[in-house]
């Protein structure tokens, strides 16, 4: 972990904030499965999956704390429903098995391209790990593209359920890229490459591609995009109530 | 990746031998299987049951369909006697040690695991 004090700049708490809590409501989210996946091999590899997401979502909040001077814990978990950052995107439940993989498709797509824009950015330990998730993430990318494609691809019950899943989530889709806060500074300081609206564009031209390759109806745009990572819905004020129960059984305890 | 499993090649799950080594220079030994529908899957899902706490360098994963196996007893334990084939009055060890001594060498150290 850097030694040297963390530098002043606009808007990287939020653009923090904004990862770590995608990565951990979506970890939390998934984690949900354990136990009663389709298969046992399944079981294992979505926990361990969202294991490796709620890793990313400690690494990331560990940042966010040496920048705002707070703590990770308190962080993660001492929040109200509302003051969390992550897109709406990962508002729901996990839904059935289609829903979860059609999610953790467009979340894993639209991250890979939220990387790739800070790889090699000008602040080093955010640079760091970046390079870091984006090696795990590749990992990711080879279970979400198979079961994706294996959806999309079956006949019947398992396309049908995709293709339910994608119209439910399509409003929702592009709210990784909303606009950050301060998001003018971070590109001035080369901490973000280019815009979110510019990586939007990029994402959705991926998605048109392999959309179009799977027979797969268009993604639309995103509902009232200025809220995308706010306002959400008592979905979430469930999810909250489930990954903060323990925390707020016993405050202030530690292990 | 490589694979010919590459989504959708139906949905019929098949079994997979996994071989796994510990460190470099090790033998591949079987660790188990995992059932998946394609080399792809199967490539995951070994990992995961086989790798995912970093407890090995190498994976091979092999549909259970591909391997030839042999367990005939008449191949394998043949009836007659062929106590000759093996060399049994034929140390290797003792051999080694007088050739050293004839040739005046030291006996060399064990190599380092």
């Amino acid at each position: 972990m850097t030694t040297a004090a963390a530098p002043v700049i606009a808007g990287l708490d939020g653009l923090l904030l904004s990862m770590a809590d995608d990565e951990f409501v979506i970890g939390f989210s998934d984690s949900e499965w354990t136990g009663i996946a389709p298969m046992l091999e399944e079981d294992v590899a979505m926990s361990s999956l969202s294991q490796d997401e709620l890793g990313h979502a400690s690494a990331l909040y560990a940042l966010l704390a040496e920048v705002s001077g707070t703590d990770a814990d308190a962080l993660a978990f001492d929040r109200e429903p509302a003051d969390y950052r992550h897109a709406r995107l990962l508002d729901q439940g996990r839904g059935d098995w289609a829903m979860t993989i059609a999610r953790r498709y467009l979340y894993e797509t639209s991250d890979a391209v939220r990387l790739e824009a800070l790889a090699g950015g000008s602040w080093r330990p955010l640079a760091e790990l970046t390079g870091k998730l984006q090696r795990e993430e590749r990992y990711h990318t080879m279970h979400i593209d198979a079961w994706f494609q294996r959806l999309a691809r079956a006949d019947g019950e398992p396309r049908e359920r995709l293709l339910a899943a994608l119209e439910s989530l399509g409003p929702d889709a592009g709210t990784v890229f909303t606009p950050l806060p301060e998001e003018p500074a971070l590109i001035a300081a080369g901490v973000l490459a280019r815009p979110m609206a510019a990586l939007e564009r990029d994402w959705r031209s991926r998605m048109a591609a392999s959309f179009a390759n799977l027979d797969l109806p268009a993604l639309p745009a995103t509902a009232d995009p200025a809220r995308g990572r706010s306002d959400h819905g008592d979905a979430f004020t469930w999810l909250h109530g489930e990954f903060t129960m323990v925390r707020r059984s016993d405050a202030g305890a530690t292990w | 990746m490589k694979g010919d499993g590459h989504g959708g090649s139906g949905p019929e799950l098949e079994a997979w031998e996994v071989f796994r080594q510990e460190k470099e220079g090790d033998p591949m030994r079987h660790g188990g299987s995992v059932m998946a529908p394609d080399a792809d899957l199967a490539t995951h899902y070994a990992r995961e049951m086989y790798g995912r706490r970093q407890e090995s360098v190498r994976l091979w994963i092999v549909r259970r369909a591909d391997i030839v196996d042999l367990e005939d007893p008449d191949l394998l334990q043949p009836p007659l006697d062929r106590s000759f084939k093996k060399p049994g009055g034929y140390v290797m060890r003792e051999k080694l040690a007088a050739a050293r001594e004839a040739a005046g060498q030291e006996k060399p150290k064990a190599r380092a695991r």
